[in-house]
């Protein structure tokens, strides 16, 4: 009772809700307003503020500030020796002031965060919200906040806010260059490592893994229980009991942010995002189960997840043209339908093909690992390039590598016929995001021609087998496939059995 | 006696700020006089339990504050006013003496009633719900002094409790001091020495960190009778006197 009423006093006294409106206004033009750019994907939008740390970078420094401001009261004030008159500990005081910064702190981080939300889901976004993450960003403001308050109880000064705050963001400075470099390891713990926050079809196909913001959970946690249970060591802050169970707490949130950081170090790449073994859990595994929809009017079927719907008829129409050159061939799709973009290390997911498989065959197309228009400025054009080139990979058989001589000289004649002449192929080739064999790719149709300012002209003996191949009828063209796609496949025509 | 304090010295670093105070009193008002710099204040902070001694022993309404669960006990029936008076400028005149009620330990449901009395009672009912950063000096004082009588104190501890009140405001609180020195140990420092002659029963005078008189305020208004010491008041011409009698005991002992 004693602890609820100072609670309250310090809950409407508290400094935190004067700085609201300026964390506001960050927080506006810092996370929402760049994340409305990305596609319509609860994943894509909220990677773009909270996978990589963008809210975090927002509150944690002013938070900081404020709670060190708050912290170095007493100290500021003159308030000393009236407090230390009292039979209170001084750290239950302490805690009180420090219990209400954080509130102020944590409500405000998920009132923005539950009003960025609440503006998507009227946007329609697909897939579902990350509350993982949203759960990390709390705790860390948090931290941020018992971080601060330490500070300024120990170094009370008028700077003590201004210097907690530089603090704060020279932390988030730290983080991000050290996130940015490091895809496993101890840095994943870090709140601004993006590299292990971006899971293309998370929310989506699967579940968000929440392995990793669990570790982040408990670092953050740890360092705030650890940075609070400091306060209570001092001769000054209470009886001897108290000050030995400050000090078993604050030994406990070391060891809990210690045992953050190595659960952190053991992370590895799964399917799915980042698996942390003793964190783990099986279900988090599983796909989630969808209807497709379909668009059977193409000839092939083409059918995708319900959040990928507005995609479909760009899929078709740019599949369209590939799939009639082999519609009916042995081995070749007899449908179209998506598979789950697998997990990538780095920022963005790059580098995933599709592949065929099943009987009958089916093309399946990681969809959610291509640059969707609208997602760091790719553009529809860009879309169906790209869908068009791994199409004809796949089909040509050349697997995850670059292929051989005969495999890239049937892509590039299917890419002809699909309605990409052959000049504009290597710059088909640069498109950003494409698999490494792209660049394999380019470098045999141009013969090792590229130069810096740009792919080169197109020349050499792939080319030239590529351009005899297109320029045969396509009833001629299809029945030499209809002859040839099973040894093409396997990698056993050369060149010179081209036509 | 509420306070039995025995050859207590206190150093911060080369600095003796109290050579070795003995000092007895039960309830009633106590005055403590002494010129800038004499040791009255930090005799008052070692008897709120703030710093300990160096050397010598306390006891306080009984008990020893050498122990931390006594030193607690006294802390929940003490008072006190620093010198310095710290304050929280966004907090109400009511949030402040509540805030220090609910650190005295006083039980929650006592808290408003208690209040609302300590605030009546250094007349500042009116302005209970104005914030500290709107009131004068004076006014701050006595919202001082009602953070030290919040829990009715069985000793209070006042450092310059009337620097800075008006003349009336002042009448009124030696009016208040006698009031509550009827029920507990009230020990004031001051340079004023018509407040210790208009409310104390008893009074000490220091200089330089030694206690060179003790007695009633008659007592001291006779050592000044016949002297010649400076003053305007007979009290002043008692203190005057002591103080000159102390300084030239030093001067011929150094």
């Amino acid at each position: 009772m004693t602890a609820a009423r100072l609670l309250r006093i310090e809950l409407r006294r508290n400094a935190m809700p004067w700085i609201l409106p300026l964390i506001a206004a960050l927080f506006w033009f810092d996370s929402y307003r760049p994340s409305t750019t990305q596609s319509a994907f609860w994943v894509l939008r909220t990677f773009w503020n909270m996978g990589q740390g963008h809210t975090i970078i927002d509150f944690g420094p002013f938070v900081a500030g404020v709670a060190a401001w708050m912290g170095s009261r007493d100290g500021r004030r003159g308030m000393g020796d009236l407090v230390a008159g009292t039979p209170r500990s001084r750290w239950a005081a302490q805690l009180a002031t420090w219990g209400a910064t954080a509130i102020w702190a944590a409500a405000a981080y998920l009132a923005f965060v539950g009003v960025m939300f609440a503006v998507y889901a009227r946007q329609g976004l697909a897939g579902s919200p990350p509350w993982w993450w949203v759960a990390v960003g709390a705790t860390a403001v948090t931290a941020f906040s018992a971080a601060g308050f330490a500070g300024g109880v120990f170094f009370p000064s008028r700077f003590a806010a201004a210097l907690a705050a530089f603090g704060g963001f020279l932390a988030m400075v730290l983080s991000s260059q050290t996130g940015f470099g490091h895809t496993s390891g101890w840095a994943l713990i870090l709140p601004t490592n993006s590299n292990g926050n971006f899971q293309p079809d998370s929310g989506i196909l699967y579940p968000y893994l929440p392995d990793l913001p669990i570790a982040r959970i408990i670092f953050f946690a740890g360092l705030a229980v650890a940075a609070v249970a400091v306060l209570g060591l001092p001769a000054r802050a209470g009886g001897p009991w108290l000050r030995r169970a400050a000090a078993v707490v604050a030994l406990a949130g070391a060891a809990a942010a210690g045992t953050a950081v190595w659960l952190a170090g053991t992370a590895r790449l799964g399917p799915h995002g980042l698996v942390i073994p003793a964190l783990h859990d099986a279900a988090s595994d599983q796909l989630t189960p969808y209807t497709p929809v379909c668009r059977p009017d193409t000839g092939v079927p083409v059918c995708l997840s319900p959040a990928y719907r507005r995609y479909l008829p760009e899929l078709a129409t740019a599949l369209r043209p590939v799939l009639a050159e082999v519609a009916g061939l042995r081995g070749a799709p007899s449908s179209v339908a998506q598979t789950a973009a697998t997990y990538s290390p780095g920022e963005v997911a790059l580098g995933q093909g599709m592949t065929i498989s099943g009987r009958p065959p089916v093309l399946g197309v990681p969809l959610g690992a291509l640059n969707l228009p609208g997602a760091f400025g790719s553009t529809t054009a860009e879309l169906t390039g790209q869908l068009q080139l791994l199409a004809v990979h796949v089909i040509a058989g050349a697997g995850s590598g670059a292929g051989t001589p005969a495999q890239q000289a049937v892509q590039a004649a299917l890419l002809a016929g699909a309605g990409t002449p052959f000049a504009a192929q290597p710059g088909a080739l640069t498109n950003y995001g494409l698999p490494s064999w792209a660049q394999a790719d380019l470098g045999a149709l141009t013969e090792g021609h590229q130069s810096r300012r740009g792919p080169g002209a197109v020349a050499g003996p792939v080319f030239a087998a590529a351009q005899r191949l297109a320029a045969l009828p396509a009833a001629a063209r299809h029945d030499w496939l209809a002859v040839h796609l099973p040894a093409l496949r396997a990698g056993h025509l050369s060149l010179a059995q081209l036509p | 006696m509420n306070v039995q304090i025995t050859e207590v010295t206190r150093r911060f670093g080369r600095t003796q700020a109290v050579a070795g105070v003995s000092l007895e009193t039960g309830p009633g008002v106590f005055g403590l006089l002494g010129p800038n710099g004499a040791g009255k204040t930090t005799l008052l902070r070692m008897m709120a339990t703030v710093v300990p001694p160096s050397s010598g022993s306390m006891r306080l309404l009984g008990r020893d504050p050498g122990s931390y669960a006594s030193r607690k006990e006294i802390r929940r029936r003490l008072g006190y006013l620093p010198q310095n008076l710290g304050y929280y400028p966004g907090f109400t005149v009511a949030e402040f003496v509540e805030y220090f009620a609910l650190l005295k330990e006083m039980p929650a449901g006592q808290v408003p009633r208690a209040v609302a009395a300590a605030v009546e009672r250094v007349d500042l009912g009116g302005k209970a719900r104005a914030k500290l950063r709107t009131l004068s000096g004076g006014m701050l004082r006595r919202a001082g002094i009602a953070q030290a009588i919040v829990n009715d104190p069985e000793l209070l501890l006042l450092d310059e409790p009337t620097a800075g009140l008006d003349p009336e405001q002042r009448m009124v609180f030696r009016g208040l001091l006698r009031d509550l020195g009827q029920r507990s140990t009230v020990v004031v420092s001051t340079h004023l020495v018509e407040d210790v002659g208009a409310a104390c029963s008893q009074v000490a005078v220091m200089n330089e960190g030694q206690v060179v008189f003790h007695g009633t305020p008659a007592d001291l208004t006779a050592r000044g009778e016949g002297t010649g010491a400076a003053g305007d008041a007979p009290l002043e011409r008692g203190y005057s006197s002591v103080l000159a009698a102390a300084r030239s005991s030093l001067a011929a002992r150094s």
